[in-house]
C-alpha cells in the first residue's frame, strides 16, 4: 500500500464533500482475463478471412491465449509485453512478439490486408491504458502442454513512473482441439 | 479559514480540467480529449463504390469509426452507432465508417444484418487503418470543422445515450457558432 498523494488526498475530500461515489478512488488497478483458443478455432478464424494456407500452417502450431486487460482504477496503466514473464515449470517460455510474425508475413509476400488483420488481433505490445479503458487480443506462444505461468508489471501514471503493478497467474494453459 | 481552503481546492480541482481549460466541451466518459493536430487524410470507396475523402468534410466535425466484422466490441457498438447517427441526422456531422481490411462481402453482410441504414468505407490493404494508430478496435475520433482531430473514443461506447448524444450535439453546434453562417 503507498501512502496517498496530496493530490489523491485532495480529490478524497472533494469526493467526499461532494458525497460521489468513493470507487473513484480506487488508484491504479488492472483486471485480466484470459481465453486460451484451441488450433481449430484459431485456423477456422483466420481461413474466414482468406488466409492462405502459408500462413494457417505455423499459426496452426502456436498457443493462442486472448486477453483482455482492463483498467479499473483511476490511474493511467501501462501495458508493455516485454515486461511480461511467461514460464513452465521454472523455465522461462518465450512470446513471439508480434514484429515476428509481421516480418515473417511480409518475407514470405503475403497480402497487406491479411498481414493487417493479423496484427489488428494481436495484444497491443506496448499501451497505456487509461481508467476505464479495456483493449485486448491474442499473445502467441509455443504450444505445449502444461500449466503456464505469468508474471505481468504494469507501470502507473502518466509518465510510467508511479508503483508498479504486478500480478501473477499460475493456470494459463494452451487449449486442445477436442477428439 | 477551513472553509476558504476548501473552495480554493474545489476551484483548483475544476480549472486542472483540460478541456475546459481548452475552451472546448467535456467529453463523455470513455472519450477523452486528444490534440494531436491535422487528421491524417485519405480517401476511399464505400461499398457502393462512392469515393469519399476526409478532407471533404471540412467546415463539419466528423465521427470517424474503424471497425472490423470478427471484433467483438464492433458488432456490439454499431448498432448504437446507427441510431446516434439516425438522432443526429439533419445536424452538420459526418460520420464516416472504415472498414479494416475486410472484403467487400463480409462488409456487406455485416452492415446490412448490423446496421442496414449505414455505409461503410473500405480500407482494403489496412494501410489507413495504419497510418491513424488507433489503440485498438473499434476506434473512434472525433475530427473538428477544420481537420484537426480533437477527442478520441477509448473502446466501444454507446454513442446513442444522452450523455454522448449531447456532447456530440454541443460539438456541433459550438463547431457552427465558430464557423459562423454556412450557404
Amino acid at each position: 500500500m503507498h501512502p496517498m498523494k496530496p493530490l489523491a488526498k485532495t480529490r478524497y475530500g472533494l469526493l467526499l464533500a461532494a458525497c460521489l461515489p468513493l470507487q473513484a478512488l480506487a488508484g491504479a488497478a488492472v483486471m485480466l482475463e484470459f481465453t486460451p483458443r484451441t488450433p481449430e478455432q484459431m485456423t477456422a478464424f483466420y481461413e474466414a478471412r482468406g488466409f492462405p494456407e502459408a500462413m494457417l500452417k505455423p499459426l496452426h502450431q502456436q498457443c493462442f491465449i486472448t486477453v483482455r486487460v482492463t483498467n479499473t482504477g483511476d490511474e493511467v496503466v501501462w501495458v508493455d509485453l516485454d515486461t511480461w514473464r511467461f514460464s513452465v515449470d521454472g523455465k522461462p517460455l518465450r512470446r513471439y512478439h508480434r514484429r515476428e510474425w509481421l516480418e515473417k508475413w511480409r518475407d514470405m509476400g503475403m497480402r497487406p490486408a491479411h498481414r493487417s488483420t493479423f496484427r489488428w488481433t494481436l495484444m497491443p505490445e506496448k499501451l497505456d491504458y487509461q481508467p476505464g479503458e479495456s483493449e485486448g487480443g491474442n499473445i502467441i506462444l509455443p504450444r505445449l502442454s502444461g500449466t503456464i505461468r505469468l508474471q505481468a508489471t504494469f507501470a502507473t501514471g502518466t509518465d510510467g513512473k508511479g508503483p508498479p503493478l504486478h500480478r501473477e497467474f499460475d493456470n494459463l494453459y494452451c487449449a486442445e482441439d477436442t477428439p | 479559514m477551513r472553509h476558504a481552503l476548501f473552495a480554493l481546492l474545489f476551484l483548483t480541482g475544476l480549472l486542472s480540467l483540460p478541456a475546459h481549460a481548452a475552451g472546448m466541451p467535456v467529453p463523455p466518459p470513455g472519450v477523452r480529449v486528444y490534440d494531436i493536430g491535422a487528421a491524417p487524410d485519405f480517401e476511399l470507396a464505400d461499398i457502393d463504390g462512392n469515393r469519399a475523402r476526409l478532407s471533404d468534410a471540412r467546415g463539419q466535425w466528423v465521427f470517424l469509426h474503424f471497425w472490423a466484422s470478427w471484433c467483438g466490441p464492433c458488432r456490439r457498438e454499431m448498432p448504437a452507432i446507427q441510431r446516434m447517427a439516425g438522432r443526429m441526422r439533419g445536424q452538420p456531422l459526418t460520420l464516416l465508417l472504415v472498414n479494416t481490411a475486410e472484403d467487400e462481402d463480409t462488409i456487406f453482410s455485416f452492415m446490412a444484418g448490423t446496421a442496414p441504414d449505414l455505409n461503410s468505407l473500405m480500407d482494403a490493404d489496412g494501410q489507413v487503418t495504419e497510418a491513424w494508430k488507433p489503440r485498438g478496435l473499434p476506434a473512434t475520433y472525433l475530427v473538428d470543422p477544420e481537420g484537426r482531430v480533437r477527442y478520441q473514443a477509448l473502446g466501444g461506447r454507446e454513442w446513442d445515450q444522452p450523455e454522448y448524444l449531447g456532447f456530440l450535439k454541443r460539438l456541433v453546434a459550438d463547431g457552427a457558432n465558430a464557423a459562423g453562417p454556412r450557404d
